[in-house]
């Protein structure tokens, strides 16, 4: 029982952050429908600039994030602005290959500036690591903050898209690009702010989850990962998103825990892909995406 | 097709030839030879080059097949590889079986896999199959990295591909196994393009729900795609085996498959020239960054840091996709065509 708990709160907390780092896709994949299969990369830089800031820099938390934020920013109005601007019209095979370059490209970069191969954040880590019991199970409190801010950036993001102009924009462009532009809103600043938000998102989910963890190219496996919370809940569905991330996250963690002593090791990692899969044959558009019809 | 002036077609077997006039022959020709006399002036280690260039051509070619004739865009080539060359190497060794056997084993082996990850191409497209293709990659190397079959993470030991009594052991036999199935590989990607199979993959990249109401059959004809994609992929895998004689998980990664779709993107999608030009390209890029570019840079410039040599090869391939995509999305088959033509028409360029 307190087995059971402690993988229920292990995978709910991976869960969410997957559902963050899917978020990320969702908001692109909406307003642009651009597929940015870089997101691994981008969680990884991000993780790997919070590890410069915090232990290299050695500053404290609450000037070190928002640094954080700034460069992920950043980062999505460089991608945005070199990369995906230009191929507007493009067919969607170059979309996608685009992302892929980009992605290789900040792998390169990634070694380039940080030939560590694995490290961890230590001393600088910022959630209190001591444990708290809940029920029978002992657990490590980071994994309960970890919920909070997610949580929490849920909130914030929906309530943006609820009342803030910018917000309203984005899911106008979402439903009808033609129109929107019609209506005079500037739709290039509309995916210029989708990447930025994308971005922040992912790199909020790459510092969460190198701080329970460590930092190293295990990360961009966990971008990748988060591709089974869009496939699952559904690639425009910010709902979808945040059902299906705990779902999938819950479903590593049990898998971890209890088929490993049955299948071989690792099992854990390939759950969430063998998820896609089944989800691809059964419910292709996941459970609350929208099903495309198409006209010749 | 446009064809020199004054070459008119009078017979429908001069319609549908490949090579139509005595220029192109001569210079077809001409390569054959140059290809085949090419251990006469390379040393081993631009052999090794070479031999690895025919093994990525044969399974950029069959990437080629796939995404650039069929439009299913696949994600997981270094996976599908992977199948072809562990197939290879377990009947080799395992079995006792010959080198040959292995080869269309391999690529047997790897088409059946291609055809069951390629299932949910038959209710999806687009994003959604390369994530499936994603998932199919990160699946297949999990079961080669855990499998006591397959030697897991340590991975196994591969003999020397034979064909009878003969042993292809030097590097110059090794060459001419190699760019002989390439070639063979080449020619028949090239013709299957022009026939009905090739025409419908065609109609299916355009649009499949127009080529479905035109009466091609969508099922059989996308997991005809996938299957013959990868059976190239697994050919390629297998002859990988008994070239690098060690096989072990990490030589088939995720980034690997990135690259080619990489490739045939620079080469340009859906030419038979392109993915040669793409593959060529990429891999003479790499020998020249890790063999010349960053020896001499690091000699020079003192204050660069540990991971340059490392790192710089995948950013100046993921710059190279980049950049490609957004100046030149036909790629280099495109550039080519260009130069073909301003070549036949100079110096009156009407």
């Amino acid at each position: 029982m307190a087995e059971f708990l402690q993988f229920t709160i292990t995978g709910i907390s991976v869960g969410v952050v997957y559902a963050l780092i899917g978020l990320g896709f969702a908001l692109i994949w909406k307003s642009s429908s651009v597929a940015n299969l870089a997101l691994g990369q981008i969680v990884l830089i991000s993780a790997w600039f919070n590890y410069s800031m915090l232990v290299d820099a050695g500053l404290p938390p609450f000037l070190g994030l928002p640094l954080v934020i700034v460069f992920a920013i950043f980062l999505g109005w460089v991608i945005e602005r070199v990369a995906l601007r230009p191929l507007i019209t493009q067919p969607i095979l170059s979309l996608i290959a685009v992302t892929l370059g980009i992605g290789y490209f900040l792998e390169g970069l990634i070694t380039f500036i940080w030939p560590l191969s694995t490290a961890g954040l230590g001393e600088a880590a910022f959630f209190p690591k001591s444990a708290i019991n809940i029920g029978p199970a002992v657990i490590s409190q980071e994994y309960l903050w970890i919920i909070g801010i997610c949580l929490l950036v849920f909130i914030l993001l929906t309530l943006f898209f609820q009342y803030h102009k910018m917000g309203i924009a984005m899911r106008a462009t979402a439903d009808d690009q033609m129109a929107v532009q019609a209506c005079g809103i500037p739709v290039t600043r509309v995916f210029s702010t989708s990447w930025m938000f994308a971005c922040v998102v992912a790199a909020i989910g790459g510092v969460l989850i190198s701080s329970i963890g460590s930092i190293s190219h295990g990360l961009v496996d966990t971008g990748l990962k988060a591709f089974s919370v869009v496939i699952l809940g559904g690639l425009d569905s910010f709902i979808g998103a945040i059902i299906a991330g705990p779902v999938i996250g819950l479903a590593e963690s049990y898998g971890g825990g209890y088929l490993t002593r049955y299948l071989w090791a690792g099992v854990r990692d390939i759950i969430p892909f063998v998820i896609i899969i089944i989800v691809m044959v059964i419910k292709p558009y996941g459970l609350f995406g929208e099903k495309r019809i198409e006209r010749i | 097709m446009s064809l020199p002036c004054g070459v008119r077609n009078h017979t429908y077997a001069e319609d549908t030839a490949i090579v139509r006039t005595r220029t192109q022959w001569v210079l077809l020709l001409a390569l054959l030879v140059f290809l085949f006399t090419m251990p006469a002036y390379l040393n081993n280690y631009w052999l090794g080059v070479f031999n690895l260039i025919g093994i990525t051509l044969i399974a950029a070619t069959g990437l080629n097949i796939l995404i650039g004739y069929c439009g299913q865009l696949s994600i997981g080539h270094a996976g599908f590889i992977a199948v072809g060359a562990y197939t290879s190497a377990i009947i080799t060794t395992r079995f006792d079986m010959p080198f040959l056997v292995g080869l269309i084993a391999g690529g047997i082996m790897s088409g059946v896999i291609g055809i069951i990850f390629g299932l949910p191409s038959i209710r999806v497209k687009g994003f959604y199959l390369a994530i499936s293709t994603i998932a199919a990659q990160f699946i297949i190397m999990w079961v080669i990295s855990q499998w006591s079959w397959t030697g897991g993470q340590m991975g196994m030991q591969v003999p020397f591909a034979s064909i009878g009594n003969f042993v292809f052991k030097s590097g110059q036999s090794q060459f001419y196994l190699i760019i002989g199935i390439t070639v063979i590989c080449i020619f028949l990607a090239k013709n299957l393009a022009r026939t009905r199979v090739g025409r419908a993959f065609i109609a299916i990249r355009d649009n499949d729900l127009a080529a479905e109401v035109m009466g091609i059959n969508l099922i059989y004809y996308k997991l005809l795609a996938f299957f013959i994609g990868c059976f190239f992929a697994g050919i390629a895998g297998s002859l990988f085996a008994h070239w690098s004689l060690q096989l072990t998980p990490e030589q088939f990664s995720f980034t690997d498959s990135i690259l080619y779709v990489g490739m045939i993107i620079i080469g340009g999608l859906g030419t038979s020239v392109g993915p040669i030009f793409g593959v060529v390209l990429i891999r003479l890029l790499r020998e020249t960054l890790t063999n010349n570019v960053v020896p001499y840079l690091e000699k020079s410039l003192t204050f660069l840091p540990s991971g340059f040599a490392s790192g710089i090869t995948p950013m100046v391939f993921g710059l190279v996709i980049v950049l490609f995509l957004v100046l030149e999305p036909r790629g280099i088959a495109h550039r080519w065509n260009l130069f073909k033509s301003s070549y036949r028409l100079w110096p009156f360029s009407y």
